[in-house]
């Protein structure tokens, strides 16, 4: 099925999408936008809270599936949750290349769901 | 000769220099009395997010609703739907999918960005010298103040904020909040109304 399946990423340089995100956690629940734009090989990506505070700045490296971090909101920037972060956005974005758009850390009960706004 | 040059060029230092303090007292008198005068304000706002790392820049539209002294509605409306209800010590955040209720007292993050969006669209964050060190400039028109954070919250999320005030009427138009990551925030205040009558449905909580 999955062959099939539509990306929910650009897959031309330069091309971006917008997201309205979610994370829902067992005691939290944090909504916002997610911008996430194709560059060369890399997707890079910012996450913000409705009035516009960033609370994350990334990269996204498809061939080796991995996440970097390049800035946290002060009031999140733990280790233990930067660890967590870049391993969920990590599989969320491979989630949307193969056109999910959730993700559900199973062992930590955090679900992380993108739903395109528009493709301006 | 030389000592007298000296002389003067410090007694015009000291005048200009008392003349522009009187002139900022003057300007920061106003905004407290245009902000007290304020029992209630309604407008339309343009947010524009811009996005340091993409070079990308992203607007959303709302009205926003304010009651003296606690109590503020900030709705957007477009491109997606959000309602943030301040009312005293509760806020309200509801989506497309759920509501929830936070106190608060209890939740820093929803505490700063309430305290930062009231007294911001209000002007009385200019007044608050525990939260913020200021300085005002002018132009033709505007009174523009720009507001460092003083507390450790308020320095975690913003590294400036920047208030433009209406030389008019002493009212705020528009808000700048500028973050750590290079990130900035423009909120444009229009077709504002104020001391009109707003329903209190408009901050009910449930």
């Amino acid at each position: 099925m999955q062959l099939f399946a539509q990306s929910t990423l650009s897959e031309t340089e330069g091309g971006r999408i917008r997201y309205a995100a979610s994370i829902e956690m067992p005691k939290a629940y944090l909504s916002g936008i997610c911008v996430l734009l194709r560059e060369g090989d890399v997707v890079r990506g910012s996450l913000f809270n409705e009035f516009g505070v960033t609370a994350l700045d990334f990269t996204y490296y498809p061939e080796s599936q991995k996440v970097k971090l390049h800035h946290v909101i002060k009031m999140m920037d733990k280790w233990y949750v930067r660890r967590v972060l870049r391993k969920d956005l990590a599989q969320l974005m491979l989630r949307l290349q193969q056109g999910e758009t959730t993700y559900h850390n199973k062992r930590r009960h955090i679900t992380y769901q993108l739903k395109v706004i528009d493709n301006g | 000769m030389k000592r007298l040059l000296i002389l003067l060029f410090i007694f015009v230092s000291v005048h200009l220099s008392l003349t522009a303090q009187q002139s900022e007292a003057q300007i920061r008198q106003a905004i407290t009395q245009a902000a007290s005068a304020m029992k209630t304000m309604q407008c339309d706002f343009t947010q524009t997010k811009h996005l340091k790392m993409l070079n990308d820049k992203m607007t959303s539209k709302g009205r926003m609703y304010y009651q003296q002294t606690n109590r503020l509605r900030w709705e957007y409306t477009s491109p997606y739907s959000y309602t943030f209800i301040l009312n005293d010590d509760k806020v309200l955040l509801k989506n497309k999918q759920r509501n929830d209720v936070i106190d608060v007292n209890k939740n820093k993050l929803f505490r700063e960005i309430a305290r930062i969006m009231m007294n911001s669209v209000v002007g009385t964050s200019l007044t608050d010298d525990k939260s913020f060190k200021s300085a005002i400039t002018t132009n033709n028109s505007e009174w523009i103040a720009s507001l460092l954070p003083q507390r450790k919250d308020l320095k975690q999320l913003f590294q400036k904020i920047i208030l433009h005030f209406s030389k008019k009427n002493a009212m705020v138009k528009q808000v700048e909040l500028i973050e750590k990551n290079g990130d900035k925030t423009v909120i444009e205040l229009n077709n504002i109304r104020t001391n009109e009558k707003i329903s209190a449905d408009m901050f009910t909580i449930r």
